[in-house]
């Protein structure tokens, strides 16, 4: 709506000596003076319908380059699997279709491995110090994500001074701030703290705080898949967590050659470290051979091995930190 | 099935004799003596640290509960298993330790549930074996009255006395 008209202070149709050797452009001022309608328009807070153009262009585009890289990531997947000289156990959990549902067999149900449901969100509390992040953790995490719907949060302590931004956003992106409690299953809550052993509180009522990156894995593991139900297996699995944590994680180079000679002659025999199923074995050992950085020194059939951990495409949080 | 437990005598694996001495109704232990701790299951599979040898009885005989009720409390146990191995067993200063295990015992009979696990034998064991405890044990009055409460009871005092002299 006009206001009040002022006269133009120029002459709309001057005329002025033009170079020939330049492109020629319209006279905006002519057309201003033209469509005074649009410039109101412009005023009320509307887009130039060209700039709306040109972005519903750019907008396409982007889409076309993130379906071209998605459709290049799944091409590379398949590239560089060495399925070849693995059996055929292995190959068949690699294939693509394969998710965590089909590596983790067996239903599990949050109600019978945690009690009955109080109708509080089941909180896990995790107190981890940024000097050691605990990568099997963020791994189980994201597979616990695969599962559940799981409210992820990281907070960083009073006692810590400051936390690496790759630290902070290790849970993936934040949750919308308006988000429903309710709506989640589980709760994951990973607190960076001045703490000498990591902590995890978790139904404080009837349980004491745990301590240990190994046990608090275990936790996790049982909540994605039971632990295999002959003994010995089931403790096989235990007794390679706790070499991974306490003698690849912690121990001199002379254990460290010594376990990485014992994964060896292990995987020559089995394709996993727990025999023919992918175990929480396999997740706490390969992250403790990556953050001990001997990956790169040990033998053929752990490399093999770390390979093909890689291609289950569960390694990524892990990786994200190690970089 | 029988299992074939070998211990070393100089250094005898306490919690590992009193899982498989709880297992006894259950299942079939052999104890032997010899130069290095093993449980042999099979040919192929054997375990040579004690938290494995445990954790290998308590699920042979699920009966007997030694690895606990459910879930939460597994993973409670598994704690206590690492506690006893890496923060008693061998460690100089087991004040700020015995301070931790105290409070966690203030309103407990036994540490993990309402009966008694690998938890309480991994400890025990551990402090049993401590040349520190005697001593430093009198400030804590929890784990003083858990202690003499286990130390009272049948298995505790067989294994204590017969593999403690020895050691002595």
């Amino acid at each position: 709506m006009p206001m009040y008209q002022v006269k133009p202070i120029y002459r709309r149709e001057m005329e002025i000596d033009l170079p020939t050797c330049m492109y020629k452009l319209p006279n905006i001022h002519s057309q201003q003076g033209n469509s005074c309608t649009s410039e109101h328009a412009l005023q009320n807070g509307e887009v130039d319908p060209a700039v709306k153009a040109l972005e519903a262009r750019q907008d396409e585009i982007m889409k076309k380059l993130y379906e071209l890289k998605a459709a290049v990531e799944g091409l590379a997947k398949t590239v560089t699997t060495p399925d070849a000289d693995l059996d055929l156990t292995v190959s068949s959990s690699l294939s693509p279709q394969s998710s965590s549902s089909t590596t983790f067999k067996g239903t599990t149900d949050l109600d019978t491995l945690l009690g009955k449901d109080l109708g509080a969100l089941r909180d896990i509390v995790i107190n981890a110090n940024p000097a050691q992040p605990p990568l099997t953790l963020l791994v189980l995490h994201s597979l616990l994500c695969q599962r559940y719907r799981v409210l992820s949060t990281v907070h960083v302590h009073s006692s810590v001074a400051s936390v690496p931004p790759q630290l902070l956003s290790c849970l993936g992106p934040r949750h919308a701030d308006s988000y429903a409690r309710h709506m989640f299953q589980l709760g994951f809550t990973l607190i960076w703290k001045d703490v000498p052993k990591l902590q995890m509180k978790f139904s404080v009522q009837n349980m004491c705080p745990i301590e240990g990156e190994a046990n608090v894995a275990r936790f996790l593991f049982k909540l994605l898949a039971p632990y295999p139900s002959d003994p010995a297996l089931a403790t096989l699995v235990d007794s390679w967590v706790d070499t991974a944590f306490f003698q690849l994680a912690e121990c001199s180079a002379k254990e460290r050659a010594a376990v990485l000679r014992a994964l060896n002659s292990t995987l020559g025999r089995s394709p996993w470290l727990a025999g023919p199923e992918f175990s929480l074995a396999d997740i706490a050992s390969y992250c403790c051979v990556l953050q001990s950085g001997s990956a790169s020194s040990a033998p053929a059939n752990v490399q093999r091995w770390l390979k093909a951990c890689e291609n289950l495409g569960h390694f990524s949080p892990a990786k994200v930190l190690l970089q | 099935m029988a299992l074939n437990l070998t211990i070393n005598t100089s250094n005898p694996p306490l919690g590992a004799l009193l899982a498989a001495e709880h297992v006894k109704s259950s299942v079939q232990v052999s104890v032997e003596e010899g130069k290095d701790t093993q449980l042999l299951v099979s040919d192929s599979v054997q375990f040579s640290d004690s938290n494995s040898i445990c954790r290998y009885l308590a699920r042979v005989a699920p009966a007997v509960g030694l690895y606990g009720a459910n879930m939460m409390e597994q993973t409670e146990v598994d704690h206590w298993l690492e506690f006893s191995a890496r923060r008693l067993c061998g460690q100089p200063g087991l004040n700020i330790t015995l301070g931790e295990l105290n409070k966690a015992l203030s309103l407990r009979t036994f540490l993990v549930g309402h009966a008694l696990t690998l938890a309480d034998l991994s400890v025990w064991a551990a402090l049993k074996g401590h040349n520190e405890w005697p001593i430093q044990g009198e400030s804590f009055s929890h784990v003083n009255r858990w202690f003499s409460f286990l130390s009272s009871q049948v298995p505790f005092t067989s294994v204590g006395k017969k593999y403690t002299t020895k050691k002595a």
